[in-house]
């Protein structure tokens, strides 16, 4: 006990925390750039009338939600150069994880907000002559879209806090970093406190900005999908 | 390029397997069971009148929420020992990190379950001559519990994907046995995939069970 704090040595070497957290939101953003168009693709195949699509869809989008996201990436990481040839940067090999990984999640959420949609809403698309790919993107998307943002959200959040798990293919991210300082300074306690309220300060403001959120669309009695 | 598939390997090596799933599984049980049990409480002091109980639990559910997984288990195994009064190891380390994550998580299921009871039961409850806490024991509870269950389940499967995560600190579960298998093998291809199904059989069945669940209660409701 009687341990004394000493926060100096963290922000002496601050702009690497800084530089980390830079990187983990470049991984975050790009992996959300290619998982959501990705999970919409999946989504729709997945809802596709013939059998042969929609299964081997939905066992790959079962597979990627029902392992671990570190199993993933290991396995991208270590695989993918053997079996291809392709040497791959951490960098890489993230992005590609991350993307993957998020858009199994994302083709739930936007299946949960398309299914959502009253049956009604297809009929009267049908009524006026449109045909299933017209009624999907003009009629169902857009109102399907409303309800899945709160959700959306949310698999956002969760897919920063996933993307710490590059830090252990030694990509520096804010994790990655706040590790190397601790190892150079003996301050752990300091460094990994740091590292955990800069997550936070990113994380909370879209949390409390989600719950503003689903209260306004429950008021205005559209419900959310989860 | 040609790679030759050689799950051999990986099976001549299912005593570290087997070790690691039982590790998995252990860590899973240990850290649901006691994120369960402190949920109710911190969840129970989020929503009390009482700030100098609301507070410190609000807190800590935002804390816990909104940082990663990873850096709770770090910070457990790397920063907390520091000031910690007893001997922290990975698995204490591991466990602190993924019961408190748990318990955080499992206090807004809780408190969503609770509220989603309709106000006459408290009322009823109430006018028999129950306490709070009897009305909350015998009426509220035991209704809430039941749309709570799909939610719990949920959690039980990140929490398993979760456990992964203790391997970073070395701890013995699968992927850090999976991590032991490749290096003396050279065979990180089939020993991942072979751990990425074990998840995935261990994974999806709850997964399936969830969705019929959800389907029922929807049904009943």
């Amino acid at each position: 006990m009687g341990y004394e704090w000493d926060f100096g040595v963290v922000f002496r070497d601050f702009d690497l925390l800084l530089l980390g957290l830079v990187n983990t939101l470049k991984v975050t953003g790009l992996a959300l750039l290619f998982g959501v168009p990705l999970g919409l693709v999946l989504a729709l195949l997945r809802l596709s009338r013939h059998g042969m699509i929609r299964i081997p869809v939905g066992i790959v989008i079962e597979f990627l939600r029902s392992t671990p996201p570190l199993v993933q990436l290991f396995w991208l990481f270590f695989a993918l150069p053997i079996l291809t040839g392709i040497n791959i940067t951490p960098f890489i090999a993230s992005v590609v994880t991350f993307s993957l990984q998020s858009s199994a999640f994302f083709a739930e959420v936007f299946r949960g907000g398309i299914v959502s949609i009253e049956k009604g809403q297809w009929e009267a698309a049908k009524a006026i002559g449109m045909d299933r790919g017209q009624s999907m993107r003009r009629v169902i998307l857009p109102q399907a879209v409303k309800r899945m943002i709160p959700a959306f959200l949310e698999r956002v959040i969760e897919l920063m806090k996933t993307t710490t798990l590059v830090a252990t293919v030694s990509y520096a991210d804010l994790l990655y970093e706040a590790n190397t300082i601790a190892q150079a300074t003996f301050r752990p306690l300091e460094v990994f406190t740091v590292a955990a309220a800069m997550y936070f300060a990113v994380l909370f403001p879209v949390s409390l900005f989600v719950r503003r959120l689903e209260r306004r669309l429950g008021r205005t009695g559209e419900g959310t999908v989860h | 390029m040609e790679h030759v598939w050689d799950f051999e390997s990986v099976f001549t090596n299912w005593r570290l397997l087997l070790t690691g799933l039982g590790n998995t599984v252990l860590l899973a049980v240990v850290c649901l069971a006691i994120g369960l049990f402190l949920g109710l409480f911190i969840g129970a002091a989020r929503y009390s009148k009482n700030r100098l109980l609301n507070v410190p639990a609000s807190v800590f559910v935002e804390v816990f929420r909104n940082t990663p997984a990873l850096v709770q288990i770090m910070w457990f195994f790397f920063a907390f020992p520091i000031i910690s009064p007893f001997r922290i190891d990975s698995f204490t380390a591991a466990t602190l990190g993924l019961s408190l994550n748990t318990a955080a998580f499992c206090s807004e299921i809780y408190r969503a379950g609770i509220q989603s009871i309709h106000r006459g039961q408290w009322e009823a409850a109430k006018a028999l001559g129950m306490r709070y806490g009897e009305q909350m024991r015998r009426v509220i509870l035991p209704q809430a519990m039941r749309r709570m269950i799909p939610a719990f389940m949920n959690r039980a499967i990140e929490l398993t994907k979760m456990t992964s995560l203790a391997s970073v600190i070395a701890f013995g579960e699968l992927v850090h046995q999976a991590k032991t298998i490749s290096t003396i093998e050279f065979n990180p291809i089939e020993t991942y995939t072979v751990v990425g199904f074990i998840f995935f059989v261990m994974i999806w069945p709850i997964a399936i069970a969830v969705r019929g669940l959800e389907r029922r209660l929807s049904r009943h409701e």
